[in-house]
């Protein structure tokens, strides 16, 4: 069996890209807060190792595997915000602290985004945060990379093992205007005209 | 040790570590103890014990009181309350984790500054390891 050592040695060398916004979500939490974080995409061992260090309840929910399903329908009867309450099942009462969308929002159609929206908004405080990846050039090709958090200012990569279906760009006006419950408070344009965005709740009404 | 061709439902409690091989279907209650779901264990439980290592395959909710882990074959769909939890490289899992279970002692350090959990296996030496340091 491996030890805890050559366990964390594994882990630094999953490739990875140096983050200017991560830290942004990080910087307000206090020692010993407790944190209720949503990761969207499949568990990885560095993200749950990452968040060892704090007292905090991770949900991990994977819609990049139910794209087929929040994709458009001609079926009257799919309604898009039950369809992702009965995907997520986000426990009644809970309220994010931290949203890791990653790159999501390249896949959904914008009702989609619309929907989620709509599904998470009781979800948040007014000091949630996340982190997302949109586009600046609609031209920008999937990235094919699964996300993970390595480090406070570290994102890590690996590759998909195949493109995912549905590929469609988002750029930061066009999620502005659907994702209603967030606004981006900053953004960083990154190599291939992909940009990282740092959001906030917007208060709830 | 619950073999390879065994089923059980029902309630499974004790006063020692176990290895499930087999199928079980109802509760795995071993508070003080070690369960060990193996490769061709089949579980659909909650399990509570006080470390739990998971092989196979696992659809339930799991409370390990010291530490959970889920090898690179484990399959698990439930939720993990555990002050450790590791994941290992290929581990498949959905859910999620709560690693802020309440008055084990592992938290009575200042969580932000804590290093990285430790689990049995691991050398003294690894203990001083830091995540940031990679």
């Amino acid at each position: 069996m491996q030890s805890h050592g050559e366990r964390l040695d594994r882990l630094a060398v999953i490739p990875g890209q140096p983050s200017a916004l991560l830290p942004s979500l990080f910087e307000h939490v206090e020692e010993g807060q407790r944190l209720t974080v949503l990761h969207i995409g499949s568990a990885t061992p560095e993200t749950v190792a990452f968040f060892s260090r704090y007292r905090c309840k991770l949900h991990f929910i994977d819609l990049f595997g139910d794209l087929a399903t929040l994709a458009p329908s001609e079926d009257a009867t799919v309604y898009l915000p039950q369809t992702l309450l009965d995907l997520m099942q986000i426990p009644a009462g809970t309220r994010f602290d931290l949203c890791l969308f990653w790159d999501l929002f390249n896949f959904l159609e914008r009702d989609a985004i619309a929907a989620l929206a709509q599904v998470l908004a009781p979800h948040l405080r007014d000091t949630t945060l996340a982190h997302g990846f949109a586009v600046h050039s609609l031209k920008t090709p999937q990235s094919g990379k699964i996300y993970s958090i390595k480090d406070v200012d570290q994102i890590g990569t690996r590759p998909r093992p195949a493109l995912l279906p549905g590929y469609k760009p988002c750029n930061q006006g066009q999620l502005e205007r659907v994702l209603d419950c967030f606004s981006v408070t900053r953004s960083v344009l990154l190599p291939e005209s992909r940009l990282e965005l740092l959001l906030r709740a917007r208060q709830q009404r | 040790m619950i073999g390879p061709s065994i089923k059980i439902k029902g309630e499974v409690s004790g006063d020692e570590d176990l290895l499930i091989q087999g199928q079980v279907e109802g509760t795995i209650t071993l508070k003080a103890h070690q369960v060990v779901v193996g490769e061709s264990g089949q579980v659909s439980a909650d399990i509570v014990a006080k470390t739990i290592r998971i092989d196979g395959k696992v659809n339930g909710d799991i409370t390990g009181t010291e530490n959970v882990v889920i090898s690179k074959l484990g399959n698990v769909r439930g939720n993990i309350i555990a002050p450790r939890v590791l994941l290992e490289d290929g581990a498949i899992f959905k859910g999620s984790i709560d690693m802020d279970p309440g008055d084990t002692a592992t938290k009575a350090a200042p969580q932000a500054a804590r290093e990285p959990a430790a689990f049995p296996s691991q050398e003294n030496k690894a203990h001083r390891l830091d995540l940031k340091s990679g």
